[in-house]
């Protein structure tokens, strides 16, 4: 079951969109790698490129969007060679996606068991109704939700029921790779954080790799092992999630920036600061590292020219102030 | 978070309120927000906590009178606001103003900055072109949109989002008001802007001692910003405390488990919940609302509503059983 090749690899990956303006590049030469069986989180704010970059893996990029450079491989292969019958089979069977918005995913005038026989009957097409329907309830199962509600529409159910069933729709085929794109956000919290568990069980039960993308910071550290943080198309940091406490100080300034900025319950003394200035518009984007002009460590360099990522002790850190040597002092260069 | 004192008599006084939304038909209705008792200070903030559905916004727009109580008593500054109409009305909304949760459709796209703060301003306060205009620029300036001069031409679009919450906060300063409901004012906003809208709506509490009612799902920024936090479920009060008591030491079942559910909270185990049905906000319904989810309901629990008890000053809990079962870990 388990084998040491990654589930995904993101190779050099950009994607731009067309614009009037010429090409708007919304993810910039991204590397990766997810091994089976692990969570991996993706942080970002808005239009920093992390949908962009999931819909992208998935082969479904709309308005204008499309893959400039590098390549994605899913269990070896690549997303973007394939013909588009083998693509239509590869997706959900080897890969799949929960978005953000559970409730307009469902069909509103199908049932809910309607809609998950589809799934089977259209990529088995051996398989019997009958059986289809028994694997429907099995997947209700999985999800905790009683198999009565296999006969409601998407309207008579709560909010994180419809989220439990599009996720139990996207495990219907045993993929190696869930990509979850803010699964939880509409949710509230208690909901939040018993859907997490779930997908935390489902995922040491069945070994799929999860990539999870979120802006909530505090969410993403708890659940992933390895935590990617994006900045306008880049990831500007590759982190183990161990490390992500405001007392450790050997992050990417914009790292070290969103987690001071968060109101944490359990930091009651920490005093929360913004990160002055706001993210940046990806059509006219800064000069060198596009996080200067937030930046509190920004030197003349940082203006020039970009940063390229460096490994320390399983850290990537793309920023010129970050020395590897002197880690542990960064909060003292300024 | 120092605690300020109390005033001798609070700002905002609410004494069992209660909202009824009418079900199609007419003739059952829904208590969105049910017997509902508090005060806000002068100069404090009460962070009102609830999931979707339990009326921490119907509560807030109660109080500013968008809705009008079926059952109940507001008042503030002394003067009872339940059923107020017409020019009275206009007079409250010079003292209680809102900022809402989302800047990019509570500003006027085709107005420009300046647009949306002359209009309050004159509205409420008249004075000729030249105090309006200082007013404005006085206005920016507090809320942080400057350089002013290049700020007040602009229109919404031209705005980040942050700075949209700002425009939204200067607005309802506009009008000089002791009164602030701010119903979730961050959360449609990027992280890392959240924290300034935070500090600035601090810092114009301490500069004008405003009294807000901050209405929030997020009980760490509730931590944060409220002087006191009062939990709601299906509306009702389940508990009522200061923001750093409730955190360290909570006393309700429910409060408990939002903690726990908490990102960043330090519980680990499984929530202590069982079942997780919404609740049922029938007016015929009886006992407490949270009772099915919980893990301490007795039949007590399930035949009649515990009042709201005060166990400690400003400690107040809703509960048969406050201290049972369930013990979450303590907060360090």
């Amino acid at each position: 079951m388990v084998s040491e090749q990654p589930v995904l690899v993101l190779r050099d990956v950009s994607i731009a969109y067309d614009s009037p303006a010429g090409p708007v590049q919304a993810v910039s030469h991204v590397n990766l790698e997810l091994m089976p069986n692990t969570i991996v989180g993706l942080i970002g704010e808005s239009g920093s490129g992390k949908s962009t970059l999931a819909t992208g893996i998935m082969r479904l990029l709309r308005g204008g969007a499309h893959l400039t450079h590098g390549e994605i491989l899913i269990k070896g292969q690549n997303v973007y060679d394939m013909d588009a019958k083998t693509l239509r089979k590869f997706r959900w069977e080897a890969m799949s996606m929960v978005f953000q918005s559970a409730m307009t995913v469902l069909n509103p005038v199908m049932t809910v068991e309607q809609q998950m026989v589809d799934v089977f009957l259209a990529h088995r097409p051996g398989m019997s109704k009958a059986e289809a329907l028994q694997k429907s309830y099995a997947l209700l199962d999985l999800v905790r939700i009683a198999r009565k509600h296999g006969k409601s529409y998407p309207h008579e159910l709560s909010g994180g029921m419809k989220q439990r069933i599009v996720i139990a729709i996207a495990l219907a085929l045993d993929p190696a790779l869930v990509i979850m794109d803010e699964p939880t956000t509409a949710l509230d919290v208690v909901v939040q954080r018993s859907i997490l568990e779930q997908i935390q069980d489902l995922q040491q039960e069945r070994h799929f790799a999860v990539l999870f993308i979120s802006h909530d910071f505090s969410l993403v550290a708890e659940l992933a092992s390895r935590v990617a943080i994006m900045y306008a198309g880049r990831f500007v940091e590759v982190t183990e999630s161990g490390g992500l406490t405001v007392s450790d100080q050997d992050h990417h300034p914009y790292t070290q920036g969103l987690m001071r900025a968060i109101p944490r319950l359990t930091h009651e003394d920490v005093v929360i600061e913004g990160i002055p200035g706001h993210p940046p518009d990806l059509v006219t984007l800064p000069t060198g590292c596009a996080y200067h002009p937030r930046c509190p460590y920004a030197v003349p360099l940082c203006t020039v020219e970009r940063p390229e990522p460096r490994d320390w002790q399983g850290r990537l850190i793309a920023c010129h102030r970050f020395d590897p040597q002197k880690a542990g002092e960064f909060s003292h260069v300024s | 978070m120092s605690l300020e004192p109390l005033a001798a008599a609070p700002l905002v006084t609410v004494e069992h309120l209660v909202v009824r939304f009418p079900l199609r038909g007419g003739r059952q209705f829904i208590r969105p927000v049910d017997d509902v008792s508090f005060t806000i200070g002068s100069g404090e903030v009460l962070a009102l906590v609830g999931e979707s559905g339990s009326g921490k916004t119907t509560i807030g727009r109660t109080l500013l009178r968008i809705l009008e109580p079926s059952f109940g008593r507001i008042s503030v500054a002394g003067t009872d606001v339940s059923h107020i109409k017409g020019r009275e009305l206009t007079a409250y909304r010079r003292q209680a103003q809102m900022i809402f949760q989302d800047p990019f459709a509570s500003l006027n796209p085709v107005k420009t900055v300046e647009n949306h703060l002359v209009f309050p301003i004159r509205k409420h306060q008249g004075g000729n072109k030249e105090s309006v205009d200082q007013l404005i620029d006085d206005l920016l300036e507090r809320v942080g949109l400057t350089p002013v001069n290049e700020t007040r031409k602009k229109f919404p679009h031209e705005l980040s989002g942050g700075q949209r919450q700002r425009l939204a906060i200067a607005r309802a300063l506009a009008v000089q008001p002791q009164f602030l409901v701010a119903d979730e004012p961050i959360s449609m906003l990027d992280v890392s802007i959240r924290a300034g809208i935070l500090q600035l709506l601090g810092q114009l509490k301490r500069d004008f001692h405003l009294s807000f009612l901050y209405v929030t799902h997020d009980l760490a920024s509730a931590r944060y910003f409220g002087d006191r936090i009062m939990v709601l479920y299906a509306g009702k009060i389940m508990e009522s405390a200061p923001s750093r008591d409730l955190i360290r030491n909570p006393l309700h079942p429910y409060t408990k488990l939002l903690l726990a559910a908490t990102p960043g909270s330090s519980t680990r185990h499984r929530l202590p919940e069982k079942d997780n049905q919404p609740p049922d906000l029938s007016e015929a319904r009886v006992g407490c609302p949270f009772a099915p989810r919980c893990l301490s309901a007795t039949t007590e629990c399930t035949n009649s509503m515990p009042p709201m008890t005060v166990v400690a000053p400003e400690r107040s809990v809703a509960c048969y059983h406050p201290d049972a079962l369930i013990s979450v870990k303590p907060l360090p």
